[in-house]
C-alpha cells in the first residue's frame, strides 16, 4: 500500500462517523445509467468475507460444516494454481468464521506454497507468519485483515509483472469459492433475503469477459468454468426476477457447485 | 477497525481533469453497511463521491460528507446488486488530478 493510501486510511479514522460537512452542491437524485454504462471501466470485486458477513446477519450458520482442510491436487500450471490461491483465501475466510485455529494455520502454510508456486511467494511470506501467529491468538479481526493483504499483495505482484490475467483468476477463485458455500447455505436453509445475495449479475458478466480475454491459457477447467457461468446466469436472474420456491432454488444451486468442482480439476456432473 | 468496518487492503484509483467523473461498479450486499472513502494529495482539490443503485437512483445515507480534497460515502443497501460509485474531480489546480477511494463494511 503506498503512503498515500496509508495516509487516507487515517483519514478514514479520524473522520469516520462524523458529519463535517455535508453535501455543498445539491447531489444529483438521479444519473442516467445507460450513458454510464458505456464508460464504466473498473468492477470492483468483493472480498469472500463480504458475502460472509452478510450470510452471518440471516441467520446462524454452521460454518465448521464449510470448513475445508484437503491439501488438494497439486498443480502445475499458473492459471490453475491461480485459481486455487483464491478459493484457498477463501477457505481461510471460512476457517476464521468457524474459529478454527489449526485449519486456518494449515491455510497459511498452504496458501505460501501456492503463491511460491507462481512465482509471487517472497511477497506472501509475511503474511503466512502473521496469519499463523493471529491464529495462535485466536485474534480473528487480524487473521481477516492478513488474508486480506494477502490477496492483495499477491494480485499487486502480479500486476507489477504484467500477469494481470493470472490476478484476475485469483479473484474468481475466491468468488466461486465464497459464491458455492453462499449457494450451499441458502439451499440448506431458504430464504428470499438469502437467495438474494446472489444477485451479482455484473459480476458473472464480468468474469465471462476476463475468462474470454484468456484464450492462451488454452485450459479446460476455465473453459468449463466459463461455461458453466453462462449456465448459471439466466437462473440467477430467474430467481431474481420471479417467485422464489425453495425446490426450484435446489436444482439451481447445483451449477455454483459445479464451478467449484471444475477448479479442483473434478468433472462436471459428478 | 473504527466501529467494526473491515476496511478493504485494496484500492481503487486514476487521474481525472477538472469537472470529470468516473465510475467504479460494484457488488453491495444487503444486510452489510459500507464506507467509501476518496481522496487526493491535490490539497486545493475539490472532490466528491456519491453511490447510485442500478437503476440510477442515489442510494447513499444522508451523512457523506466532503472536506476538500477527501470526501466519503455511506451507504446501507436495499437490496444486494449492483452499484455505481461516482467520483468527481469537481474542482482542481491540477490539469490531472490523482485521486484513491478505499471503503470499508460491516
Amino acid at each position: 500500500m503506498t503512503p498515500f493510501t496509508k495516509y487516507l486510511k487515517l483519514i478514514t479514522i479520524a473522520a469516520g462517523g462524523l458529519t463535517l460537512c455535508v453535501h455543498g452542491a445539491q447531489v444529483p437524485q438521479r444519473i442516467d445509467i445507460k450513458q454510464l454504462s458505456k464508460t464504466v471501466e473498473d468492477v470492483v470485486v468483493p472480498l469472500p468475507n463480504e458475502i460472509f458477513g452478510a450470510l452471518n446477519k440471516l441467520g446462524t450458520v454452521n460454518w465448521k460444516e464449510h470448513v475445508r482442510n484437503d491439501k488438494g491436487t497439486n498443480f502445475t500450471e499458473r492459471p490453475r494454481i491461480a485459481l486455487l490461491l483464491g478459493t484457498v483465501i477463501a477457505d481461510g475466510f471460512i476457517a476464521v468464521q468457524a474459529e478454527d485455529a489449526p485449519t486456518v494455520k494449515e491455510i497459511g502454510q498452504r496458501v505460501l506454497a501456492l503463491a511460491k508456486g507462481i512465482g509471487v511467494g517472497n511477497s506472501i511470506t509475511p503474511h503466512a507468519k502473521a496469519i499463523i501467529e493471529a491464529a495462535d491468538k485466536r485474534n480473528w479481526d487480524s487473521v481477516r485483515q492478513e488474508l486480506d493483504r494477502t490477496q492483495n499483495s499477491v494480485q499487486q505482484a502480479m500486476n507489477e509483472v504484467h500477469d494481470e490475467k493470472l490476478s484476475q483468476l485469483v479473484s474468481l477463485g475466491g468468488w466461486l469459492r465464497g459464491t458455492e458455500v453462499l449457494t450451499s447455505v441458502v439451499s440448506k436453509h431458504f430464504s428470499v433475503d438469502g437467495a438474494e445475495l446472489l444477485h451479482q449479475p455484473d459480476l458473472l458478466s464480468y468474469f465471462q469477459a476476463r475468462l474470454q480475454a484468456m484464450p492462451e491459457f488454452n485450459l479446460p477447467i476455465l473453459r468449463e468454468i466459463g461455461d458453466a457461468l453462462l449456465q448459471v446466469k439466466p437462473l440467477i436472474e430467474a430467481i431474481i426476477d420471479e417467485c422464489l420456491g425453495k425446490s426450484p432454488l435446489a436444482r439451481k444451486f447445483s451449477a455454483g457447485s459445479d464451478c467449484r468442482t471444475a477448479i479442483d480439476g473434478c468433472r462436471l456432473g459428478r | 477497525m473504527k466501529e467494526g468496518f473491515q476496511v478493504r487492503e485494496d484500492y481503487w484509483g486514476g487521474d481525472l481533469g477538472s469537472g470529470e467523473k468516473k465510475a467504479v461498479r460494484q457488488q453491495l450486499f444487503k444486510g452489510n453497511e459500507y464506507w467509501f472513502w476518496l481522496g487526493t494529495e491535490v490539497e486545493r482539490a475539490k472532490i466528491s463521491v456519491h453511490i447510485y443503485d442500478s437503476d440510477g437512483k442515489l442510494a447513499e445515507e444522508p451523512d457523506g460528507w466532503e472536506k476538500g480534497h477527501f470526501a466519503a460515502a455511506h451507504v446501507i443497501p436495499k437490496t444486494t446488486g449492483s452499484y455505481f460509485v461516482i467520483v468527481n474531480v469537481e474542482e482542481s489546480p491540477e490539469e490531472r488530478t490523482h485521486w484513491a477511494l478505499v471503503y470499508g463494511f460491516r
